[in-house]
């Protein structure tokens, strides 16, 4: 039933941290030095601060595996167990090499991972990160790419100059007995200038395989 | 100050039963600004909350906190958020879990997305609006006895920008202490042509049919009424149909349970030992007699019930792909057999989506929600 397109695989680089900054919006980064003065309330979200503490904390054990591109630190989170007093942080990292979801969970008083649970089969939403990866795939994919770059063009009087050009969205995909029922796999919404959105809804890029699979119903 | 006086005669009398006053509502701050949502409504209901824009579930509310006039403050819900929204179109595909990361899709709002309220960091609206008559009782000529008055509601709103849709995803807190959960459906159609006989001829002619769809939207609420001990679950249906009577029957949830809609059934979280001046439990009540219930595949189990009951876990939060390893995937995974002692309510609330010429563009927004209301929590109307 499904016809799978195997592209060449984008080279994308990867820099440390990247997950921890993505986030941060132009108000928050002046409060940054505001909030690391006074100590958060319980309830009170990560602080800038807080999350790119936890998110260096939590990828210490993975540093190989980042810059071989295996492994991404895809958010952080604010560790909201009822049961417990301290504040924490759940970091949210992928090795697309095995296929498993890996949470660390970071003790922000003590600065330490507390927690790890690994799981294969369990995809988080992507991050910003992947969307611009899922939407480098779709680009270098032969046929796909061209439509794309063609409808941009149509859309905006000028030629795409990069994947930051496309407004994205991606969710996950995820399918049984497919080969996304393993791999880490997203959906993409992709807005042209004109406040159009392609029809990409059978279009499925495969971020473990690098591939574009496409969808026959 | 009687109140506080009849509430220490009525603790010597009652022994167990925690009076509302001895609560552990806002004993300490539990959230600073720009998080913390203090609103007292005109009638004199005051609503307490945390807002947290979370990366996953963007808008979540914790530790919320309803104040009748008059009375001691009393806890309801330590956190309340959307667990996924399931968009499944009527030929059978795409099928989308539109939860993304919400917290990156929340669009920016501007004054006029949040009229007469206050933005908070850009993404979160809270503000107050009317509501129409709280109550309206005839003097039968005698002005003195006339009893008129205008409710408002607090509300605290985000809005996310999925694909082409826009979700404007309200918490609505009545001054009759109600709460009602709510999604706005607006943005753009899909703009997906289907054959006639799964959509709707939109456009000059009948050339474009756009494909009909569900958006069957799922809720997850811990309740904590006064912390999260003894908090309990019931059920309740009305025997008798096609009969002059009806009689009430009570189904205590003791364990998970997937339960579905049926005429005149709801529910309610009950903490027996909490009692208001009249000694009854208080409780909140949850109706969900709006949703189209709609039923998907047997691979789709999560869309065949309307409420769940489950166990408070940390892992469980998305109603299907969950996020976590080593957890649960899916709600109705997640209500299994095991004992309720601190009951989370999941609610799932449909609504099929036939495409009108009216639709394009932008689209109106369509709402969905489910109404959460108090059930003697105060021994009479505090307003
Ligand atoms: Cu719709």
């Amino acid at each position: 039933m499904r016809r799978v397109v195997v592209v060449a695989a984008a080279a994308t680089g990867v820099s440390l941290f990247a997950g921890a900054a993505v986030l941060l919006t132009g108000e928050d980064a002046p409060e940054a030095a505001r909030t690391a003065r006074t100590a958060p309330s319980p309830g009170d979200p990560l602080t800038p601060g807080e999350i790119s503490r936890a998110g260096t904390i939590a990828t210490g054990p993975s540093q190989e595996h980042m810059k071989a591109g295996r492994v991404e630190l895809l958010y952080v989170e604010r560790d909201d167990d009822k049961a417990e007093d301290d504040r924490r942080a759940e970091a949210y990292l992928y090795d697309y090499a095995d296929d498993s979801l890996i949470v660390r969970t970071v003790d922000l008083g003590d600065n330490k991972i507390v927690r790890e649970t690994r799981g294969k089969g369990v995809q988080p939403p992507p991050s910003r990160r992947e969307e611009t990866t899922a939407a480098e795939l779709l680009l270098a994919h032969p046929k796909l790419g061209r439509g794309v770059r063609r409808a941009y063009a149509n859309a905006a009087g000028r030629e795409l100059r990069s994947a930051a050009d496309l407004g994205l969205r991606g969710l996950i995909y995820s399918q049984p007995g497919g080969p996304c029922a393993t791999h880490r796999c997203v959906r993409l919404f992709v807005r042209l200038p004109d406040g159009k959105h392609l029809d990409t809804s059978r279009i499925v890029i495969d971020l473990s395989a690098k591939k574009v699979h496409t969808l026959e119903w | 100050m009687f109140l506080q006086l009849a509430l220490a005669v009525f603790v010597a009398a009652a022994g167990s039963v925690t009076p509302l006053a001895s609560g552990a509502a806002s004993a300490e701050r539990p959230c600073g600004s720009p998080y913390l949502v203090d609103q007292e409504l005109p009638s004199g209901a005051r609503w307490q909350l945390c807002w947290e824009m979370r990366t996953i579930e963007g808008l979540t509310l914790n530790r919320v906190t309803y104040v009748p006039k008059g009375s001691p403050a009393v806890s309801v819900l330590r956190s309340a958020a959307l667990a996924q929204i399931h968009v499944p179109y009527d030929s059978g595909e795409p099928r989308y879990h539109d939860i993304g990361s919400l917290g990156s899709a929340a669009i920016p709002l501007t004054d006029a997305d949040c009229p007469g309220g206050e933005r908070r960091k850009q993404v979160v609206c809270v503000t107050t609006r009317p509501r129409g008559h709280a109550y309206l009782k005839d003097g039968f000529g005698d002005p003195d006895l006339r009893r008129s008055k205008q409710g408002r509601e607090l509300v605290v709103l985000s809005a996310y920008q999925v694909g082409w849709y826009t979700y404007i995803a309200e918490f609505v807190f009545g001054d009759d202490g109600s709460i009602t959960p709510r999604v706005g459906a607006t943005g753009s159609l899909a703009g997906t042509t289907t054959a006639p006989k799964h959509g709707w001829p939109i456009g000059v002619g009948s050339r474009h049919f756009e494909e009909s769809h569900s958006h069957n939207v799922f809720w997850r609420m811990d309740f904590d009424i006064q912390g999260a001990s003894r908090d309990v679950v019931e059920q309740y249906d009305f025997a008798g149909n096609k009969t002059k009577k009806r009689a009430l029957k009570r189904t205590v949830l003791r364990r998970e349970t997937k339960a579905v809609n049926q005429r005149m059934r709801w529910w309610r979280v009950v903490d027996p030992k909490v009692r208001n001046t009249d000694r009854h439990p208080v409780s909140w009540e949850i109706n969900n007699s709006d949703s189209a219930q709609y039923r998907g595949p047997s691979d789709e189990a999560f869309t065949r019930a309307d409420l769940y009951v489950t166990q408070y876990r940390s892992c469980e939060r998305l109603a299907t792909y969950n996020v976590a390893p080593r957890c649960g995937k899916s709600v109705d995974q997640y209500a299994g057999r095991e004992r309720v002692k601190d009951p989370v309510i999941w609610v799932n609330v449909g609504y099929h989506h036939v495409a009108r010429d009216e639709d394009a563009d932008p689209m109106p927004v369509h709402w969905q929600g489910f109404r959460i209301t108090p059930r003697d929590v105060t021994a009479n109307n505090p307003h």
